[in-house]
């Protein structure tokens, strides 16, 4: 159980997998609760798919055990797992029409034919597809096949759905209407979903928990704030968002804030993990939308004094590079209302920010 | 191109087909002349010739002893043919290169060689000269050509469509009848009407592994030895516009295969 009184459907133990030299996965260890929207993010080749397939059972992990809602499923093959994915590809059978499709996995379990009608015609309403059962899936669009694809993996009520970048093939345009209908439909469902993606912006808009991989580990697990706001690695500040990296040393603390010499420059920060020590480097991050830029010194001695050099008006928000110092180019973006644009009209700017909002990362 | 070029190539490409359609022409036409002796001039014509065929119970049997062996050996062939396909297809393993060249071997044989070398092997099972020699004889031509056919429809078969079947509670058993096979349709269809061509007209082989009993074109030809009769130009005629009509209806059903249908 979790805080909030969720059991854990799924529990990764220990997993392990190597492909050749390649370590795709290196020792998972993580639980999965009941009706979580969990989203496993990373590039390419980070271990995310691997983590699906053990987990749909399309691949045997090397070391460690997966334990489906009290059971071990380890060794169990696809077929006799109560887990169904969405492909990439969505692998709908050309063959058959969409009511076919849907009904596969309800014939493959025994259901009466009347139950199957039954179930199919209620996912075909659910999903708004009516009209459509019985074309075949090339007389669909992107966008028809996908929530097919998803109807035709829901029809079994498994205990997991996987979705493995399910969204890829789609238009960018149709693709932000369907993370909102992806979402609504798992709360709706209050299905466990086990979502893959390289995409950042996909994993923050559907995600109730993001998982970040890089290179087979767990980078970070959390919220989607939490590792928008608080990354606890630099992987993970560059990999989502747009940030702003400062590199220096560690000068020390002032009431509970990380002092950084930032190339001569002091800033303010703050650390999750403790203090670190006195004389290491660090890296630290910082949005630009956390950026406060005034005309004038303000009262604290917290901000630093640059000169805009570049300004781009983006209708809701103007971005600003702010140069700080002179002769070393150090740049810290910034998001400015455009409304206030003006006030920094001969380019002096001071830029501060909450001392919260400056994540110092390790390393 | 210039224009005489372009008239050239024309003129050489007319010419061909006129070369490749004057003896069929001459063979319907002949099938349709009131006389025992082939060749012009043609003073009457006649249907007297294809009544024959149609009532000649010999003929008959033998039209259906052909079949039963092109369909019977084009049914082995499917069924083999996808076999060693799904068995080439998707697994990698050493010798696979081998054991490749070994299946497609029959196709490329001289008939003569593998006539003589099936008899020579039938005898050693004890296996009489006749419709099970001549089917198993065929079945062993036409295997290379369903197993090339199949594996390259295979090829295009995305590996998540199995998985999803997987997926969806088949085993791999389910998953081949219920995704693979209906795959694969356009591909056996087409694969299975070239077969039945093939066997169909045979001579090498029917002849080699034949009993008394003979199949079409050994028929034809046991015929043609006791002299040319328009009777053998009408029942060619009937085997010509069955063979054309099949070709045809596989050539394109095989096209609608490549298209990706």
């Amino acid at each position: 159980m979790d805080q909030q009184g969720r059991k854990a459907i799924v529990h990764i133990e220990n997993v392990s997998k190597s492909f050749g030299q390649t370590k795709a996965i290196d020792n998972l260890d993580m639980k999965i609760m009941a009706g979580e929207f969990v989203t496993f993010l990373g590039p390419s080749g980070c271990g995310k798919s691997t983590t699906l397939r053990i987990l749909g059972g399309f691949e045997s992990p090397d070391q460690g055990r997966v334990i489906l809602d009290g059971v071990d499923v380890t060794k169990q093959p696809p077929n006799k797992r109560d887990v169904n994915m969405v492909f990439q590809d969505y692998a709908l059978f050309p063959h058959m029409t969409v009511g076919e499709n849907i009904a596969f996995g309800l014939e493959l379990k025994g259901q009466q034919r009347g139950e199957i009608d039954r179930r199919v015609a209620s996912l075909l309403d659910f999903l708004q597809l009516s009209g459509f059962r019985d074309r075949t899936p090339d007389q669909l669009s992107g966008g028809q096949r996908q929530r097919v694809a998803l109807a035709r993996a829901l029809a079994p009520d498994p205990k997991l759905l996987l979705l493995d970048e399910p969204l890829g093939a789609l238009d960018a345009k149709l693709r932000g209407q369907v993370q909102v209908e992806l979402k609504d439909i798992q709360r709706r469902t209050g299905k466990t979903f086990f979502f893959v993606t390289h995409d950042q912006e996909e994993a923050l808009t559907m995600s109730d928990r993001i998982v970040v991989m890089n290179a087979g580990r767990v980078e970070q697990d959390g919220t989607p704030e939490d590792l928008y706001y608080r990354p606890a690695s630099r992987f993970v500040a560059e990999f989502i968002g747009e940030t702003n990296l400062l590199e220096g040393t560690v000068r020390g603390s002032d009431q509970g804030a990380v002092i950084i010499d930032w190339k001569g420059h002091s800033v303010y920060g703050s650390a999750n993990g403790g203090q670190p020590q006195t004389g290491s480097s660090v890296a630290a991050s910082i949005r630009p939308e956390n950026v406060i830029c005034l005309p004038q010194r303000p009262a604290n001695d917290r901000a630093l004094k640059g000169r805009i050099v570049n300004r781009v008006f983006k209708g809701s928000k103007t971005t600003v590079d702010v140069q700080v110092d002179e002769r070393d180019p150090l740049i810290i973006k910034a998001h400015v209302d455009p409304a206030v644009a003006h006030q920094f009209a001969d380019d002096t700017v001071w830029v501060t920010w909450d001392t919260n909002r400056l994540a110092v990362l390790a390393g | 191109m210039t224009k005489s070029t372009r008239i050239f190539m024309s003129v050489i490409y007319w010419a061909f087909v006129v070369y490749l359609f004057v003896p069929l022409v001459l063979m319907v036409v002949m099938g349709f002349k009131d006389s025992a002796f082939i060749g012009f001039p043609i003073q009457s014509w006649t249907l007297d010739w294809y009544k024959g065929v149609f009532q000649d119970t010999e003929v008959i049997n033998v039209f259906i002893y052909s079949m039963t062996i092109a369909i019977t050996s084009t049914l082995l062939s499917l069924v083999i043919g996808t076999w060693v396909a799904s068995f080439l297809g998707p697994y990698k393993f050493p010798g696979k290169v081998i054991i490749f060249a070994i299946t497609c071997l029959p196709a490329v044989i001289p008939g003569i060689i593998s006539a003589i070398s099936l008899r020579i092997y039938a005898r050693f099972l004890d296996i009489e000269p006749g419709m099970l020699a001549i089917i198993l004889g065929h079945t062993v031509h036409n295997v290379p050509f369903v197993a090339l056919v199949v594996m390259a429809r295979l090829a295009t078969l995305p590996k998540s469509h199995i998985e999803a079947a997987r997926d969806l509670g088949a085993d791999s058993l389910i998953a081949f009848f219920r995704v693979t096979l209906p795959y694969l349709r356009p591909a056996l269809i087409g694969a299975g009407i070239f077969c039945m061509l093939l066997s169909f007209d045979d001579f090498v082989r029917a002849f080699f592994l034949g009993s008394y009993q003979p199949t079409l074109p050994v028929l034809i030809f046991a015929k043609l030895r006791s002299g040319m009769s328009p009777e053998i130009n009408a029942i060619s005629t009937v085997v010509l516009v069955m063979t054309a009509i099949l070709g045809i209806w596989a050539e394109r059903s095989m096209r609608r295969m490549n298209k990706g249908a």
